[in-house]
């Protein structure tokens, strides 16, 4: 095991000198800026939180894809939120919606800068803290699905 | 090719004002603001946009006068374009808003001028207020917005950076009140989240004295923005200058540039000049070192190399070949020479997309495909072999990397997994990761044709012919042979292995070593590459103008008939402008005149109805543009290469010089001129009028002129007239 991170840690040593010196002294910083910023961007990290009915968390951004999305499917530590306890709205003060709602003629709309807050209810929040949380959305337009996966230590409820 | 006939011109139009390094994208409604339909859902775009970082969000600007609040969009009394120049009027009480926005070549952003002015009979005191969403990314992550920035105030701008972008605010008079989120802030440094900035302005306007007030955007790159403000200082640039300049430079672009006159088809000769324009729109330069042309707009504002390969023979049947060569020196630079596992670039591969920083990102099948045959059309139009010969390795290395890609025993191109391993490289090392689970990337990457898709066999076909006719290849006439044998296999296999005999159609791909049966235009270009018996092309183009793959809007991406046909699936039922052009091309190459001057008039009469744009992509079932950028490259450029070399029929090779001028006009026309075409260092005027062809020509040496019928030698400054049915 230890071997193995040695090598990886060896490989991105060494790709990273090939990016500097095939594109420019500039071109690894500007991909790792740019990866961090997608990474930092999209979860809001350290919005994970318990509630009375599961957890809580936050997104920023739209993960990859803008637009309108038929259906949302959610898991935290691979068990399944169950579609009508998965909860939605875009800020506080507006309307829940739960994603079992969802579908073409009403879908969940993700735009750029736009948060969106997410209510998983029915989960049962792990002994550790720590949680691996599984999104995945489908569009409209484009089929393939898209996700994103983080894993964050959960907070205790907010105030 | 039946349905209902196109909608009319929408009254509110998606609008890019742009220079080589910026663009403003905005609606025509008084603000920089642009809604846009985008994936299903409203998103606006709007905004101003340098090196390919987009600076803002929408932009907006309001006047508080005398206790009434005005938005510029609720009074405005006229609107209009004149060239990269925005000009609206507006009426607010007693004062008239004259206000101007023009993109800003250097350093890039946009300028916004205010012009205020009373005809009442006294002073009156006003406030305006510019606010704005910050953005700070490139268009590469199509929806992400940082969360946080820093800001700095300083005496003549307020500065914002997020990790080696930055924008710099400047106004020709001092704001008086800054705000963050619409809290006052008093100015100094700040770092963290930032959803709006506004700035106010006190004004006070007197009869007969009319105000100006400037704001500039300016950025992009944070060290690029630093070298051109060094010390902070810099006057705002005067709209009017900076139109002006850009207007004589389109000019200049323009005069260079074929002008073409179709008197039996004036909707194509206008479709012409609007595509042509609208492929200069495209243009960038976003930093030294980086030329080519962006994929579109409002989203795709970034340089696709897949797209620049569809744009690339526009650009140099337009004559630009100092453009379509610095955007190949562009694209080759970026080539991998070496694994990345972090980007998923394999030895050999050229990006898909590149930004300023630089940025750029692999991790498509079809991309590296197209360049050896873009370097042979460069060779071939500017005709001089040692503008190419630094390109002999980079072009070997692209053929090494297809064949490794390619099946031993079939010799086929494969594909599939590009996306996984982007995802897995990326996985490993973020906390937070991302995929889109497709498995394929060709051009209709969000759709699976795996394994052997039907075009990729094309583009191989295509980069083998093509390095077999480069100067290295020429050279070494056993690895020119050797080239030739590979290419005629793999076409071999395409007319053994790919024939739908049922359909009179091919199949999509081949996928276990089974045929997958799907009707798509893909198909399309294996007629066009010349690789089908004559027959069975002619089929083929046939059968692509039925009416489950031809709608009178143009041409889908997958047969109604087909169970996963869904009208509005991007790449699995829309119609492409793009799919329209391959149709247009596979008919004249049969010598369906009639059909392909259809295809063509379709695209046309999109141009028409879009102000010259032609989306990217309608619904397959009724001719609304969804999900789709406004403008597009691949919807204009296969165009215009269309008219080149299947309408007039024209082949170049400089070398020589020779020009093949075979007309595809159908027998009830008269006349066609084609001015300014470059032949090398040459250009020639081409006058074709009741089946005789006049040619005059300017060059240093002899140009051959051949045609289906006759030919002959035109003399430096000389002319020749032959026949040319």
């Amino acid at each position: 095991m230890r071997e193995h991170r040695i090598s990886s840690l060896l490989s991105l040593v060494r790709q990273g000198i090939a990016l500097e010196v095939g594109f420019g002294t500039r071109s690894l910083e500007a991909l790792v800026d740019l990866a961090e910023t997608v990474e930092q961007s999209v979860y809001a990290v350290g919005s994970l939180v318990r509630t009375e009915t599961g957890l809580a968390c936050l997104l920023a951004n739209p993960p990859l894809r803008v637009g309108a999305f038929r259906a949302l499917r959610a898991s935290v530590n691979a068990q399944v939120v169950a579609p009508e306890r998965l909860r939605f709205r875009p800020g506080p003060g507006t309307a829940w919606r739960t994603a079992a709602t969802l579908g073409p003629e009403r879908p969940l709309l993700l735009e750029p800068g736009r948060a969106t807050e997410l209510d998983l209810g029915g989960v049962e929040p792990p002994p550790s803290g720590r949680a691996r949380v599984r999104l995945e959305l489908e569009s409209v337009a484009i089929p393939p699905l898209v996700w994103v996966e983080f894993d964050d230590e959960v907070g205790p409820p907010r105030g | 090719m039946n349905g209902p006939s196109p909608p009319a011109t929408p009254s509110a139009l998606p609008t890019v004002l742009r220079s080589l390094t910026s663009a403003v994208l905005l609606d025509r409604s008084g603000d920089v603001t642009l809604t846009r339909e985008t994936r299903g859902a409203p998103v606006d775009w709007g905004g101003v946009y340098a090196q390919h970082v987009r600076l803002c969000g929408p932009w907006r600007v309001d006047v508080e006068l005398e206790g009434t609040e005005y938005t510029l969009p609720a009074t405005l009394s006229s609107a209009s374009v004149d060239g990269d120049c925005y000009d609206s009027r507006h009426r607010l009480g007693d004062v008239e808003l004259r206000q101007r926005i023009v993109p800003l070549p250097l350093p890039p952003g946009a300028v916004r001028e205010l012009r205020l002015e009373t005809h009442g009979d006294r002073a009156l005191r006003l406030v305006v207020t510019s606010r704005f969403e910050p953005f700070l990314l490139p268009v590469l992550v199509e929806g992400i917005r940082p969360v946080a920035f820093e800001l700095e105030s300083r005496a003549a701008e307020l500065r914002l950076r997020h990790r080696g972008f930055a924008a710099s605010v400047r106004s020709s008079e001092m704001p008086s009140r800054l705000y963050v989120d619409r809290a006052s802030w008093r100015g100094g440094r700040r770092r963290g989240p930032v959803e709006e900035l506004g700035l106010d302005y006190e004004l006070t306007v007197t009869p007969g004295r009319p105000v100006d007030l400037r704001l500039a955007l300016l950025g992009g790159v944070e060290r690029d923005l630093d070298r051109a403000i060094p010390h902070g200082e810099l006057p705002v640039p005067d709209p009017g200058t900076v139109a002006l300049g850009l207007a004589a430079e389109e000019a200049a672009w323009l005069a260079g540039r074929p002008t073409m006159e179709l008197p039996d088809a004036p909707e194509l000769e206008r479709a012409y000049g609007l595509a042509r324009d609208a492929l200069r729109r495209l243009y960038s330069r976003p930093t030294d070192g980086m030329t080519g042309l962006v994929a579109g707009y409002p989203w795709y504002s970034a340089i696709w190399c897949r797209d620049l390969a569809w744009m690339l023979p526009a650009v140099l049947w337009l004559g630009d070949f100092s453009w379509a060569a610095a955007s190949l020196a562009t694209v080759f630079d970026f080539q991998a020479t070496h694994e990345i596992e972090l980007l998923a670039a394999e030895p050999g591969e050229l990006p898909m997309q590149l930004s300023p920083g630089p940025v750029f990102l692999f991790g498509t099948s079809d991309t590296t495909l197209y360049y050896p045959a873009l370097v042979r059309r460069l060779l071939r139009h500017a005709g001089d072999p040692t503008a190419v010969a630094r390109w002999q390795e980079a072009v070997a290395r692209v053929l090494a990397w297809a064949e490794r890609r390619s099946d031993p025993a079939s010799g086929l191109f494969r594909h599939g997994g590009e996306a996984e391993g982007l995802a897995r490289a990326s996985g490993a090392l973020a906390r937070v990761r991302y995929g889109i689970d497709a498995p394929d990337t060709t051009i209709w990457d969000s759709t699976d044709r795996r394994e052997h898709a039907i075009d990729l066999q094309v583009l191989w076909h295509d980069a083998l012919r093509a390095a077999a006719e480069l100067p290295a290849a020429r050279q070494d006439e056993f690895a020119r042979r050797r080239l030739d044998a590979r290419a005629e296999r793999l076409a071999t296999t395409v007319r053994s292995a790919y024939v739908w005999p049922e359909e009179g159609y091919l199949y999509d791909s081949l996928r276990d070593g089974r045929p997958v049966r799907q009707l798509r235009p893909n198909a399309l270009r294996a007629v066009s590459a010349g690789l089908l018996a004559p027959e069975i092309a002619r089929a083929v183009v046939r059968r692509a103008a039925a009416d489950d793959l031809s709608a009178s809007w143009g041409v889908r991406t997958l047969a109604t008939g087909d169970p996963g046909y869904v009208p509005d699936a991007y790449h699995d039922g829309q119609v492409w402008t793009i799919a329209t052009a391959w149709a247009a091309d596979a008919a004249f190459a049969v010598g369906d005149v009639e059909l392909g001057l259809r295809y063509l008039r379709t695209i046309a009469s999109r141009y028409d109805a879009e102000s010259g744009g032609a989306n990217e992509c309608y619904r397959g079932d009724r001719p609304e543009p969804f999900d789709s950028c406004f403008l597009l490259g691949f919807s204009v450029g296969p165009f215009l290469t269309v008219l080149f070399e299947r309408l007039w029929g024209l082949a170049v090779d400089a070398e020589l010089p020779r020009l093949g001028v075979t007309p595809s006009f159908p027998s009830t026309w008269r006349r066609a001129t084609l001015e300014r075409l470059r032949v090398g260092e040459g250009v020639a005027g081409l006058r074709w009028e009741d089946g005789r062809l006049t040619v005059r020509w300017s060059g240093s040496r002899p140009l051959e002129v051949v045609t289906r019928t006759d030919r002959g030698l035109v003399a430096p400054a000389g002319r020749l007239e032959v026949a040319a049915r």
